[in-house]
């Protein structure tokens, strides 16, 4: 469902991301994990299309990132820690006007509302103005407008950060939910514990560079049954 | 319905939703502009009536007494000082005159719209009417009539066009309030519709939805000009709704004072919508301009610092206005960006606008529009400047 080849971003004075390649298949959760800093953000902007790659490309849901942006938009939703939503706006107004760009309108559009709503419990958010809401209460608004056109694949980028523990955990709940609907997602975070409980297949990223990549079973097999030492020590080896 | 309708209406329901801004681009001017224009003129023509009508202590040094009788008639009770300039100054009187070698020397308090000024004005017309009385009994004590010193006439005779009499004060405010408000009412949409929205993380999100970039662009360019507009329009409306309350309720306040308070606009029904023409090409440029300015900055500050030196540099032309008709108006001045528009709002308000400068102002204008919404679509392009935080 994503193949990134060989995909890198320098900026003036440094390389942010260094001929990145790893794919990620139907119905599985990839984490990119890493340090704040590495990476992470750059190489999702670019899957989103939101930045141009100076080197290599990936293909998202057959969509070319660098030739066919409009397309890759339309299948995939992101998510990350900083987004927001419009605080004058109601959930349901927010969900309306996004869901829109996708034709998800009239009929489809209640209801995929339905669904979303009762995927993330979410039945109070919609009436609501957005600044009235309280953190959980946006970040549910929040990926609520990411997959309400159902996109095949999702990227999330520190989607827990500043989250309550009640909201982080509905978090990690509906990511595992979203994935047996057969979706892809990219889990990117520097949190190795949150990647231990939702990741099939984890790639540890620093400096830009793709450091080690495997499924989680042998990454927490290096680690000794930890995710946060087996970084270390790739890192060491490295 | 098109991405760029859904999200000019987003953005309007955001402005709708937020009372400040409501208030201080729609209401506030309305409220406003009346008391900000007519409420100094008020007070002083108020304060002059009073004075007019009042009896004021003037100190007086040396006064004949033919010439006190003057004094007492034009309402002003003379009081004997041997120091009328400093009692001025130190404000024991509002005026003081002294006579000296067959010269009367009025003193007063005259930097400004003072009291003193208008007791000084009353000193004068009854002086000047101790005067002619001295040259009448001196004519006709020689066999002469007072006549002869007025063997021609002169009268003055306003020729202007029947706009620019009835625009008034008008002619000049119209203009400068019309650029203010424009460039102020789309201030404030511009900024949260781009460093606003980079600031509270809602942009990326925007931008990552299938939608041309150009149609984001427009979108929030059609909602910060709608407000843009209706904020100028609310300002012209408060001037005009404004001059007609105040002449309707002070007629009497204004009676017989000459004051010629606000003015109005008599215009040809193609002139207004030259106006309206105008108006909205220049804040076509302005808004693409402030999107611009808007998201390069990093947040909701950073942008208002760099928008305000945008009205600064509007104000300088803008006051060179009241001197249009010392410039020897040449057709380049009609292709100077925003420069163009306010000399043509000045001929349209005063109804000298000719064709030429109508069709020139308004081609350039909108090229330069079209530039400028061209660079605000690339400066969304830009990387460096979306992620610039």
């Amino acid at each position: 469902m994503i193949e990134v080849q060989d995909l890198s971003k320098n900026y003036k004075t440094f390389t942010a991301v260094d001929h990145l390649s790893f794919s990620v298949g139907v119905g599985e959760i990839y984490g990119l994990l890493g340090p704040n800093g590495v990476g992470k953000t750059t190489t999702l902007r670019m899957l989103a299309t939101l930045l141009q790659p100076s080197q290599g490309t990936a293909l998202v849901a057959g969509y070319d990132i660098r030739k066919e942006p409009l397309e890759v938009r339309r299948n995939l939703g992101i998510v990350n820690g900083g987004m927001q939503v419009y605080e004058r706006l109601t959930g349901r107004e927010v969900l309306q006007f996004f869901a829109s760009f996708y034709g998800v309108e009239g009929k489809l559009f209640e209801e995929r509302l339905e669904w979303v709503t009762h995927l993330l419990r979410m039945d109070d958010v919609l009436g609501k103005l957005v600044r009235e809401m309280s953190t959980g209460m946006r970040q549910k608004t929040v990926i609520a407008r990411a997959i309400l056109h159902q996109p095949p694949v999702l990227l999330l980028d520190e989607a827990t950060a500043g989250l309550d523990v009640f909201a982080r955990r509905a978090l990690l709940d509906f990511i595992a939910q979203y994935k047996a609907l057969g979706k892809s997602l990219v889990y990117s975070t520097h949190v190795m514990s949150e990647a231990e409980e939702v990741c099939d297949r984890v790639g540890f990223i620093n400096a830009g560079k793709l450091v080690y990549e495997g499924s989680k079973s042998e990454a927490l097999a290096m680690g000794k049954g930890n995710l946060e030492r087996a970084f270390i020590r790739r890192l060491e080896v490295a | 319905m098109s991405a760029v309708v859904r999200i000019y209406l987003k953005e309007m329901l955001s402005v709708l939703r937020e009372r400040r801004v409501i208030f201080t681009t729609l209401v506030l001017p309305i409220l406003l502009m009346p008391i900000l224009m007519y409420g100094p003129l008020l007070f002083f023509g108020n304060a002059a009536r009073q004075t007019e009508a009042k009896v004021q202590k003037v100190g007086v040094q040396d006064m004949p007494e033919a010439a006190v009788l003057f004094l007492r008639q034009a309402k002003v009770e003379p009081v004997p000082t041997s120091s009328p300039e400093s009692d001025v100054r130190e404000q024991r009187y509002q005026a003081a005159v002294r006579f000296q070698d067959g010269i009367f020397t009025i003193y007063g308090r005259l930097s400004g719209a003072t009291q003193s000024s208008l007791v000084v004005s009353k000193l004068e017309t009854a002086l000047r009417g101790y005067k002619d009385s001295l040259v009448a009994q001196t004519l006709r004590a020689r066999g002469l009539s007072p006549q002869i010193l007025e063997p021609v006439g002169i009268r003055t005779q306003d020729a202007s066009r029947v706009q620019e009499r009835a625009a008034g004060i008008f002619a000049f405010l119209i203009p400068y309030f019309l650029v203010i408000f424009i460039l102020n009412g789309g201030q404030a949409v511009a900024i949260d519709s781009t460093a606003g929205e980079k600031e509270k993380g809602t942009l990326e999100a925007l931008l990552a939805a299938p939608v041309p970039l150009v149609q984001i662009v427009i979108g929030k360019a059609l909602a910060t000009l709608s407000v843009a507009l209706a904020a100028a329009l609310a300002g012209v409306v408060g001037i005009l709704l404004g001059g007609t309350v105040v002449r309707g309720s002070f007629a009497g306040l204004l009676q017989g004072q000459g004051a010629n308070i606000g003015g109005g606009l008599s215009l040809e029904p193609w002139a207004y919508g030259a106006l309206l023409l105008t108006s909205v090409l220049f804040a076509a440029l302005m808004v693409s301009i402030q999107l611009s300015l808007g998201v390069y900055a990093r947040s909701y500050k950073e942008a208002q610092s760099f928008m305000a030196p945008l009205l600064l540099v509007f104000i300088i032309p803008l006051l060179m206005l009241q001197f249009s008709d010392f410039l020897t108006q040449q057709a380049w001045f009609y292709l100077i960006p925003a420069f163009n528009v306010m000399l043509l709002l000045d001929g349209l308000v005063k109804g000298s606008a000719e064709g030429w400068q109508v069709t020139l102002t308004w081609i350039s204008t909108l090229v330069y529009a079209a530039l400028a919404l061209g660079l605000a679509v690339r400066s969304f392009r830009r990387e460096d400047v979306v992620f610039r935080n």
